[in-house]
C-alpha cells in the first residue's frame, strides 16, 4: 500500500461566488486500526487562509511547521500578510527542493486574496506539481469518490450557504466509501468579513 | 599609545578596556534616541527620526522600529546597515525556536541569543563588533510584559524604562526622576505615552518635536493575543500638542507665581 | 511485542508499560521499567528497538534538563513533546533513523494533562486514550468503553487493570508484569505495579 494512505484522511476545497470552502475528515489511522478521530488536516494559517495536508501525517506536522516557518519570516521582512498565490509558490518550491526524497504528502490551498478577495484554490502533488483551476480540488485517500462527489454537485458561482451544503454534502458522500477516511468532517467557509466553521455529523464507522 | 592595542577588537590594552567595542558605544551614543517605558496595561517604544527629507518615500511605515515575531518588536540605535543584519538574525532565532519547540520564544530567550553572536564579535579575530544597540519590547507568558536593552558588548538587561542613543544619560536620568515620584502610582499605556513625548522633546537637540520626527510603536495583550501598532502621525501629533499644552500652562503659572512675588 | 498504554483524565495522565526485556526467542529480563521521569512532571514511556529506546529517550531528557538549566524553568509538556517528535522526524529521514514508540505524558498548571501519541515515523498527535504495541490492539475497545471525560485516576487504574487481564489472556506473547505512574498536579509518582500475581488476588 502506498505510503500516502499509511493513516488515511482526505481533503476537498471548493470556489463559490466571493468565497471559498475547505474540508476536512477527523481520521487519524495507522492503517487499517484508527488511532484517534479527532485530527483536523486544515490549518488556518492566514486571516483569510487554510492550508489542508494529507498524506503521512509525519510529513503533515513537518510540511506545516516548516512553512509556518518562512511564512513568518516573509511576513516579518516585508511587513504584510502572505497572499494564497505566493504562498502557493512558495510552497511548490518548497516541494521541488526535496524531489528526490519528498514529503509524503499532497496540499490544498484556499483563501481569498487580502487585497482583491479574489477567491483562490489550489493543490499539488507530493513533489509540488501545482494545479490551481476554477472549481474544485480535491486529495487523499478518498480522492477518486470526492471527484465524483464534487463534479456531480458543484456549479459557478455557488453562495456561501449553497457552498457550504455542496461541499458538505460532497465530502461526507464520499468517505463514507472509504475506509481509511470519515469518522466526522470539519467545513470552513471563507467570507470576505467572516469565516464560518462547521462541524459535520457522519458515519462514525 | 592606544593606537597599538584599538585596531584589533580581540585584545586589551594594558588598562584592561576594549577600544573598538568602546568606539561602537560612542558611535551609538550619536545615534538617534530611542526610549522604551514598560506600563501596567501595555508598554511602548519611541525612537527618533532623523532622515526627515520630504523626498523619501513614505511607502516604509517605520524604519527604525521592526517586529521580531508574534510577541516581539525592537528599535535600534547605531549604524542601520548592522541593525539589519542583526534584526533578520532575530528574526531567524525566534522563528527556528518556534520550529523546535511549537511554541513563541520567551523574550528573554531571544534577547541573550542575539547577545551570543553580538560578545562572539568582540572576541574573535578580524571582525568589528555590531555598531548597535538595541531595545525590545515584547510579552511571553513567563513573565509578561518585558523590556530589555542590549549593546554592542554583548551585555543586555531587563528595564521598567531605559533609553539609548544621543543623550541617553540625560533622558534616562529623567526618567528615573519621573518615575521615582510614581513608584506607588500604577503606570498606565496613556500615561507611559505622554512621559515618552516629554522625555523625547527635552532630550532631542531640536527645538520643537514635529510628528515627522518621532516614531512610537505600542505592545499590548488584548484577548490573549499580542496586538502591536505603530501610532500615526496624527495620534503623534495630539500628544506633541497635549504637552505643549501643559508645558505652556506650568510657563505660565511660574510666571504669575513670580510676579506675585513682593519686589524688594 | 512489548505493551505501552496510556491514559488522560481531566487533571491527570497515567501510564503503564510491561516490563519484558525479550531479544528473539528469549526473555532476557522482567523487570525493565519503560517509563523514565524526565522532569518533576514530565514522564515519557517508550519501547521499540532496544537500545534506540535507551539512547533517545536520554537523549531527549537530558535535553529538557539542560533547557531546564539554562533558562530556569521547564519545557511545557506540549513543548516537550513537539521537540521529540521534530527530533524523531528528523532521525527518521537521517541515515539513523530510531525505531522507537513512545508516549510523553505531562501536567501543566495552566494547560492541564497532556497526553502526546508518538510512533517511530513520529506521527504524533494529542489523545485521550491510546497504546503501543501488540497489547494495544486489545486495549482500545476497552477504553472506548470505560473511558469517559471525567475519569477518576482510580478509575482509570481499573481501566488498566481490564486491559493487562485481556492481554494476557488473549495475547501470545506472555507480558507478566506491568508498571504504572501517574502525573498530575503533585507532580509525578508510581502506583502500584499490575501483575498477574495481583490481577488473581
Amino acid at each position: 500500500m502506498s505510503i500516502l494512505a499509511y493513516n488515511g484522511g482526505c481533503v476537498v476545497a471548493m470556489r463559490g461566488k466571493d468565497c471559498v470552502a475547505i474540508a476536512t475528515d477527523h481520521r487519524f489511522g495507522i492503517q487499517a486500526q484508527t488511532i484517534s478521530t479527532d485530527f483536523k488536516k486544515v490549518f488556518h494559517i492566514g486571516p483569510r487562509m487554510f492550508l489542508g495536508l494529507t498524506g503521512l501525517q509525519t510529513d503533515i506536522l513537518t510540511v506545516r511547521d516548516r512553512l509556518m516557518f518562512r511564512k513568518n519570516l516573509y511576513e516579518t521582512r516585508e511587513n504584510r500578510e502572505m497572499c494564497p498565490k505566493p504562498f502557493s509558490a512558495m510552497m511548490s518550491s518548497f516541494l521541488y527542493e526535496h524531489r528526490f526524497g519528498p514529503y509524503f504528502i499532497e496540499p490544498v490551498v484556499a483563501g481569498l486574496d487580502p487585497k482583491t478577495m479574489e477567491p483562490f484554490i489550489c493543490n499539488m502533488d507530493l513533489i509540488g506539481c501545482p494545479n490551481a483551476p476554477d472549481d474544485f480540488v480535491v486529495a487523499g485517500t478518498c480522492a477518486e469518490q470526492l471527484y465524483g462527489m464534487c463534479e456531480t454537485l458543484w456549479k459557478p458561482d455557488l453562495e456561501p450557504d449553497q457552498l457550504f451544503e455542496v461541499i458538505a454534502q460532497s465530502i461526507v458522500n464520499a468517505f463514507d466509501r472509504d475506509a481509511m477516511s470519515g469518522w466526522g468532517a470539519t467545513v470552513y467557509i471563507i467570507e470576505k468579513d467572516k469565516i464560518t466553521e462547521r462541524t459535520l455529523k457522519t458515519r462514525m464507522d | 599609545m592606544a593606537r597599538r592595542y584599538d585596531s584589533r577588537t580581540t585584545i586589551f590594552s594594558p588598562e584592561g578596556r576594549l577600544y573598538q567595542v568602546e568606539y561602537a558605544m560612542e558611535a551609538i551614543s550619536h545615534a538617534g534616541t530611542c526610549l522604551g517605558i514598560l506600563a501596567e496595561d501595555g508598554i511602548l517604544l519611541a525612537a527618533e527620526c532623523r532622515s526627515t527629507n520630504k523626498l523619501l518615500d513614505s511607502a516604509i511605515p517605520s524604519e527604525k522600529i521592526y517586529r521580531l515575531n508574534d510577541n516581539m518588536v525592537c528599535s535600534v540605535a547605531g549604524i542601520t546597515s548592522d541593525a539589519n543584519v542583526l534584526t533578520s538574525e532575530l528574526r531567524l532565532i525566534a522563528q527556528r525556536y518556534q520550529f523546535s519547540y511549537g511554541e513563541v520564544i520567551p523574550c528573554e530567550q531571544l534577547v541573550s541569543h542575539l547577545c551570543d553572536i553580538k560578545q562572539a564579535y568582540t572576541q574573535y579575530g578580524g571582525k568589528r563588533p555590531f555598531g548597535v544597540s538595541l531595545l525590545y519590547m515584547g510579552w511571553d507568558n513567563k513573565y509578561g510584559y518585558q523590556l530589555y536593552q542590549s549593546d554592542p558588548s554583548g551585555n543586555y538587561g531587563g528595564w521598567k524604562a531605559t533609553c539609548i542613543g544621543n543623550n541617553f544619560g540625560a533622558a534616562i536620568s529623567m526618567l528615573k526622576q519621573e518615575l521615582a515620584d510614581k513608584e506607588n502610582v500604577k503606570l498606565t499605556l496613556a500615561d507611559a505615552k505622554d512621559l515618552a513625548i516629554k522625555v523625547l522633546s527635552m532630550t532631542l537637540d531640536t527645538t520643537k518635536l514635529t510628528p515627522e520626527k518621532v516614531e512610537m510603536a505600542t505592545l499590548q495583550r488584548v484577548d490573549n493575543k499580542t496586538v502591536y501598532s505603530v501610532l500615526e502621525k496624527p495620534d503623534v501629533e495630539k500628544l506633541i500638542e497635549k504637552y505643549t499644552k501643559v508645558q505652556a500652562e506650568a510657563e505660565a503659572a511660574k510666571k504669575e507665581k513670580q510676579a506675585k512675588q513682593p519686589t524688594k | 511485542m512489548e505493551t505501552l498504554l496510556g491514559i488522560k483524565g481531566p487533571d491527570f495522565v497515567m501510564l503503564a508499560a510491561d516490563t519484558t526485556h525479550a531479544r528473539s526467542i528469549i526473555v532476557m529480563k522482567e523487570d525493565q521499567n519503560k517509563i523514565h521521569k524526565v522532569s518533576d512532571s514530565l514522564l515519557i514511556s517508550t519501547v521499540g528497538e532496544s537500545g534506540d529506546t535507551e539512547q533517545f529517550t536520554e537523549f531527549i531528557s537530558k535535553n529538557i534538563a539542560l533547557y531546564k538549566m539554562r533558562n530556569g524553568y521547564d519545557l511545557s509538556p506540549r513543548e516537550s513533546a513537539h521537540f521529540t517528535r521534530k527530533n524523531l522526524a528528523e532521525y527518521l529521514r537521517s541515515r539513523t533513523p530510531y525505531q522507537v514508540f513512545m508516549f510523553v505524558a505531562g501536567y501543566d498548571p495552566n494547560a492541564g494533562p497532556e497526553l502526546t501519541f508518538i510512533d517511530y515515523l513520529a506521527n504524533a498527535l494529542p489523545v485521550n486514550y491510546a497504546g503501543h504495541g501488540y497489547g494495544a490492539i486489545f486495549a482500545s475497545s476497552i477504553y472506548d468503553r470505560y473511558w469517559h471525560p471525567n475519569i477518576t485516576q482510580a478509575e482509570a487504574y481499573d481501566v488498566f487493570k481490564k486491559c493487562i487481564a485481556e492481554i494476557q489472556k488473549r495475547l501470545v506473547v506472555n507480558l507478566k508484569n506491568f508498571t504504572v505512574a501517574v502525573v498530575d498536579k503533585d507532580g509525578v509518582r508510581d502506583l502500584e505495579p499490575i501483575s498477574a500475581a495481583s490481577l488473581a488476588a
